[in-house]
């Protein structure tokens, strides 16, 4: 069972300014997510459920309210001190992968690891533990370009968990991916979450996707609801 | 270091791009360097000297400086009128006429190839008190001194650069005829004793000064009476000092003598001298100085700046990635700069060691016919200003485009891509 709050998002406002208008994207909205939990964030397009997202992972910070994860008040830090924050407690996997694709598989895992105190020697060990969690250790040496699309969101997992993240925070990490490939890759989420006892946040418009989850909350108009108003529609 | 592979990487993602804008850094750091090494040769040229001075006598009022023979006696002496006065050695001192003529009597078939400028000076002066000439060492000066013994011994004698020697088509041994172009009637018949070495010396050709002396003499016996340019034929005479005080005391001896009152002389250093020639091509000068260095520059910082956008530009999303996995703003900034840096420190590094290599070893030398300087060499400080160019062209040009990364908004950057 999840312990612990590790992310606490209390009375979160964001608005953003389109010239004169402003656009209230969450209102007021509070969350909570404990320890090893695996949430899924579902809602309509516009919702506010990326927004809420990068909030969480130290992307944007909120117009109003506070966002803490672990002991960190991530809501009040300048985006230097984000940054700092972000290579050592969240590990972030991307919809459409984001892998560099003039770097190797290898390489690309390695990135977060730069911004450490590692040795060479350190880092090799870590990356290689990395992608022979998400199944890869024969594919060090491809480039993205040379990998399929669920072997691109593995690598993709195994540089969000390269550092031991605090959190993983996932969106749409199965929204590019054809039926099989999103199985396996949340499969391996699961896993993360029951082996490594990773906390998982994972925005997604896919009910599939969502059941593997410990628990779903869905969002309207910047707030958290029980149940959807309609089916959601892919954006 | 270890961001070097990432650094290294990107610059590789487009070839074509990263080779382009190399060599569009390497041409306008060639060019830049072409133009520092002629500014600088003439800076130094005109830059004074603490300790042997050459200080050069001139017509006071008029140029071209035409003085009468008989001053050069007494100026070669620096004009001493008592004991406490100093008195110039033989060795230093030295005296010059010029001699222009052609190869081609009638002045219609004339051409700029059949022209030919000569100094008319002691020959042993030449490897005395020419400016390189008198630092010559080894073989070199060996042989060098050997060609002046054969101007000293034959009064017909030609001393000749390489580059003058292929334009007159002839060769050493050889013999011509001028035709004078500044001394009316007077032609001489010459024998190419020998070459000025390789170099600075490349388009000039030197003369016995005793021969343009009897040729006027015979001017005066076959028709009656003095050439006209027996009163007006010296030009400049050099006189080579220790010191600042010594070339006071010379300059005050010759200004104050009333021997030079007619026409009245004056006494300038060398490089004042060069200086005071350099004065028409002053704009020319200053133009290069100040309008087409800097405008190379500020094109080849423009380049780069281009082609670092267009990279930024094209890696926005990656770039946000970056900053998602915890890059901070300035090291995004940073990278971006270390890329520019490299294209532009190795592209100006190699541009400037090959124009070095080129111009000084492959070509012999820039042509660059200005003043009294026929040929410019590159020094070695050219490689490490070539360097220092392309590095800062690129650092300047990077600037914008790395702030632009810098500032790359993850959410924005992401809206976008969703």
């Amino acid at each position: 069972m999840p312990q612990a709050s590790i992310v606490r998002v209390v009375n979160v406002h964001k608005y953003f300014r389109r010239g004169s208008e402003r656009i209230d994207v969450l209102n007021g909205l509070s969350l909570e997510v404990a320890q090893a939990d695996f949430l899924a964030l579902m809602g309509p397009s516009g919702s506010g459920k990326t927004t809420l997202l990068n909030l969480i992972a130290g992307l944007d910070r909120p117009s109003e309210g506070q966002v803490i994860v672990g002991t960190d008040v991530i809501s009040s830090m300048s985006e230097t001190q984000l940054a700092t924050w972000r290579t050592r407690n969240i590990g972030f996997i991307f919809q459409f992968y984001h892998l560099i694709p003039v770097l190797t598989a290898y390489e690309n895992v390695e990135l977060p690891l730069l911004l450490l105190p590692l040795s060479a020697a350190q880092r090799r060990q870590q990356v290689q533990t990395a992608l022979q969690l998400v199944g890869l250790s024969d594919r060090m040496s491809h480039r993205p370009g040379q990998l399929s699309g669920g072997q691109q969101q593995r690598v993709g997992i195994a540089r969000a968990i390269v550092t031991d993240p605090t959190l993983i925070v996932a969106d749409e990490p199965t929204g590019d991916l054809d039926a099989k490939s999103a199985g396996e890759i949340l499969d391996l989420l699961v896993e993360l979450g029951t082996t490594l006892r990773k906390t998982i946040v994972m925005v997604t418009h896919d009910p599939r996707a969502a059941q593997r989850a410990h628990r779903v909350q869905h969002l309207d108009k910047g707030l958290l609801v029980d149940k959807p108003a309609t089916a959601y529609e892919h954006a | 270091m270890k961001y070097l592979v990432l650094i290294f990487k990107n610059i590789r993602r487009n070839p074509l791009r990263t080779v382009l804008t190399g060599m569009g850094t390497m041409m306008l750091v060639c060019v830049v360097t072409l133009i520092w090494s002629v500014l600088s040769f003439l800076d130094r040229q005109t830059s004074e000297k603490s300790q042997n001075l050459k200080l050069i006598v001139t017509e006071r009022w008029q140029l071209p400086s035409q003085m009468p023979l008989s001053y050069t006696d007494a100026l070669s002496k620096g004009a001493p009128r008592g004991p406490s006065d100093l008195t110039v050695a033989d060795k230093d001192s030295m005296t010059w006429q010029f001699f222009g003529g052609s190869t081609e009597e009638d002045p219609r078939n004339r051409s700029p190839d059949s022209i030919l400028f000569a100094f008319a000076l002691e020959p042993s002066k030449l490897s005395m008190m020419m400016d390189e000439l008198d630092e010559l060492a080894g073989s070199t000066a060996a042989e060098f001194q050997a060609v002046v013994d054969k101007l000293s011994a034959n009064r017909q004698g030609l001393i000749v650069g390489k580059s003058r020697l292929e334009l007159l088509n002839q060769k050493v041994g050889g013999r011509l005829t001028l035709f004078s172009l500044n001394y009316p009637g007077i032609k001489l018949d010459l024998e190419i004793v020998g070459l000025f070495p390789p170099g600075r010396y490349d388009l000039s050709a030197a003369i016995h000064r005793d021969y343009l002396s009897s040729a006027m003499d015979q001017y005066e016996r076959e028709t009656g009476r003095r050439h006209p340019m027996m009163d007006r034929t010296l030009n400049l005479v050099w006189l080579r000092v220790k010191d600042r005080q010594e070339m006071s005391q010379i300059a005050q001896q010759i200004e104050s003598s009333p021997q030079f009152r007619n026409p009245q002389v004056k006494v300038e250093t060398a490089s004042s001298g060069i200086a005071a020639f350099l004065e028409a091509y002053r704009t020319l000068i200053w133009g290069m100085r100040w309008l087409l260095m800097p405008a190379i520059i500020i094109v080849l910082a423009v380049i780069i700046a281009n082609a670092i956008s267009i990279s930024v530009r094209e890696r926005r999303t990656e770039l946000a990635v970056l900053k998602v996995l915890g890059f901070r703003p300035n090291q995004l900034l940073c990278l971006v700069v270390f890329e520019a840096l490299a294209i532009g420190l190795s592209a100006g590094l190699s541009s400037a060691l090959a124009t070095y290599l080129l111009i000084n070893f492959g070509f012999g030398g820039v042509t660059f016919p200005i003043a009294f300087f026929s040929k410019f060499f590159i020094p070695w400080e050219s490689v490490v200003l070539g360097t220092i160019v392309g590095a800062g062209t690129a650092l300047a040009g990077s600037v914008v485009p790395a702030w632009s990364a810098r500032s790359v908004k993850v959410s924005e950057v992401f809206a976008k891509v969703a």
